[in-house]
């Protein structure tokens, strides 16, 4: 089995009386390329900060590279690159003078021919200043400065938020240089699902501070699944079977969300409800996460459709 | 060198409000001297009272009689307000640029972090400040300038008012450290430092600013470690 060099126990973050992270249990291997999914506000930034000790959980905790995330040494952060949200730099530094001021941080691990080779593949000048660049080129920078110490664990907090789709791709390009790169173990965050989708070879999703899934891409892809069930007739008001998200009802069919519901299941619960036929919708990622993360609320929605 | 990293960096980012400190202490204490200078060569001077050997008296009374006087003024009004100036920068404005997070995951200690920042705050007190003030006073001092020498409790009075800069950036560094809201616990660096400024200035012994300046000093500076070593950023 491979090495944990992420793991999260119980790990709990209140803001006064609100839940901001809810008993995170989180396990990521080494090698892994883990995507951290979640909608705004979900708690993937209040869940990054805690694994890199810059909150205090409430209760539980993280380790990172065996080492409790409450009491990080400068050596383990050592091995840990962190691309903030918002790439938030030193605005008045240029980026030769950031990564000279990052270089002395990682002495004896700083990939000078790396970054150069990055920041020529981006197109930058490290005698630009942060302030004139574009949030499309600081995030470059950031990933930049991230990889040149080429550390074991890679951290990201929403590093696409915000970039137009070109300048995401070649941030992805970026990433995938590193991905290649053996032993390495990337965990970022997004709300950007193709990008998840295009890198990823695991994905934890939260909402609302609980986490709702955590399993390899593909296991995910094939479990949330759409299928449209006609009726001849009116279509049933309510719908009983195991792995139901929601469904949406119309005169004669019925949109159900489901999780992990085989093919047999479904046509089961199809005869004995009198359908029709049924349809498999063909869902990408983004359409999965969207259903998968739905609020309970949704099932209302369209209740006038009842009419 | 990760420690001199962080300090030339706190250093580059004070720079300016260091300069601006430092120049114009020396432009307003050039002209004032050179005013004085004047002065006495048309034979308008005299010996003030209040400055002799022994003499105690209030630190912003000491100033008056001097032909420093002015220059003194303008360090009680520069040195506070670069404390305030250079706290803000220091530890408010990562906060709204949102720059913690990356300065913290340096492979370094929060205590590093922390001591360079106070080490460029001390430094810049001492270079921007200290050293134009020494200067002032060495060249009031100087054989031929004016008949009489300056009294060395004109140059201590001056690094008086430098130490309340430095109570001042730690009193702002703390209430920028706070969590808590102003109305409550957050206002106290602030209030603590301005009460500490308050009573150092009404003292009449030198000895006792002196006294009062060193737990001042100690209570932000124990506070503000606290804070910053145990904040969530």
């Amino acid at each position: 089995m491979a090495e944990i060099v992420l793991e999260t126990k119980g790990l709990t973050k209140y803001y006064g009386a609100k839940p901001a992270l809810d008993h995170l249990d989180l396990r990521v291997p080494r090698g892994c390329i883990c995507g951290f999914l979640g909608r705004n506000g979900a708690g993937k930034t209040t869940a990054i900060k805690l694994m890199l000790g810059l909150l205090t959980p409430t209760a539980g905790s993280a380790t990172l590279l065996g080492c409790d995330s409450t009491a990080l040494t400068p050596a383990i952060r050592q091995r840990i690159g962190y691309v903030t949200e918002g790439h938030r730099l030193f605005r008045w530094m240029t980026i030769g003078r950031l990564e000279e001021f990052q270089r002395a941080f990682f002495p004896k691990q700083w990939d000078s021919r790396l970054f150069a080779d990055m920041i020529e593949y981006f197109e930058l000048s490290k005698r630009q200043k942060i302030k004139h660049l574009s949030n499309g080129q600081r995030a470059q920078v950031s990933l930049a400065l991230a990889l040149a110490p080429n550390p074991e664990l890679l951290v990201m907090d929403d590093p696409t938020l915000g970039l137009d789709a070109a300048i995401r791709r070649q941030f992805l390009e970026g990433m995938i240089e590193l991905i290649t790169r053996q032993g390495r173990t990337v965990l970022f965050s997004s709300h950007i699902l193709a990008d998840v989708e295009r890198v990823a070879d695991r994905i934890v999703v939260i909402d609302k501070g609980v986490l709702r899934a955590d399993c390899p891409l593909e296991q995910f892809r094939a479990s949330v699944r759409k299928v449209v069930v006609h009726f001849e007739n009116s279509a049933p008001a309510d719908v009983e079977l195991a792995g139901l998200l929601h469904f949406r009802r119309s005169e004669r069919q019925l949109e159900l969300t489901l999780v992990g519901v085989g093919d047999a299941e479904v046509a089961d619960w199809a005869r004995q409800a009198g359908a029709e036929r049924f349809d498999f919708v063909e869902m990408n990622l983004e359409d999965q996460f969207i259903e998968f993360t739905a609020p309970p609320h949704r099932r209302r929605l369209f209740q006038w459709e009842k009419a | 060198m990760r420690f001199l990293a962080l300090l030339r960096k706190e250093l580059r980012e004070s720079l300016p409000w260091l300069l601006l400190a430092g120049l114009l202490l020396l432009g307003v204490g050039l002209l004032a001297l050179r005013a004085q200078v004047r002065f006495t060569n048309q034979g308008y001077w005299s010996y003030h009272p209040g400055m002799g050997p022994g003499e105690d008296i209030a630190a912003y009374r000491l100033v008056r009689n001097s032909r420093l006087a002015e220059p003194a003024l303008w360090l009680a009004f520069i040195a506070p307000g670069l404390g305030l100036v250079l706290g803000v920068s220091h530890f408010w404005v990562p906060l709204f640029a949102r720059t913690w997070s990356f300065l913290l995951h340096r492979s370094t200690s929060r205590m590093s972090i922390l001591g360079a920042k106070l080490g460029a705050a001390i430094l810049g007190f001492l270079i921007s400040l200290g050293l134009v003030w020494t200067g002032l006073y060495w060249y009031a001092c100087r054989p031929g300038v004016f008949p009489i020498p300056e009294p060395i409790q004109i140059l201590v009075a001056g690094w008086i008012y430098i130490a309340m800069g430095l109570v001042v950036y730690l009193g702002t560094a703390l209430s920028a450290l706070s969590t808590a809201r102003w109305y409550t616990t957050r206002i106290f660096g602030l209030a603590f430092a301005t009460l500490a400024v308050f009573v150092m200035l009404v003292q009449w012994h030198l000895g006792w600013v002196f006294v009062l300046a060193v737990p001042a000093i100690a209570i932000l500076l124990v506070q503000t470690v606290a804070a910053f070593l145990s904040r969530e950023f």
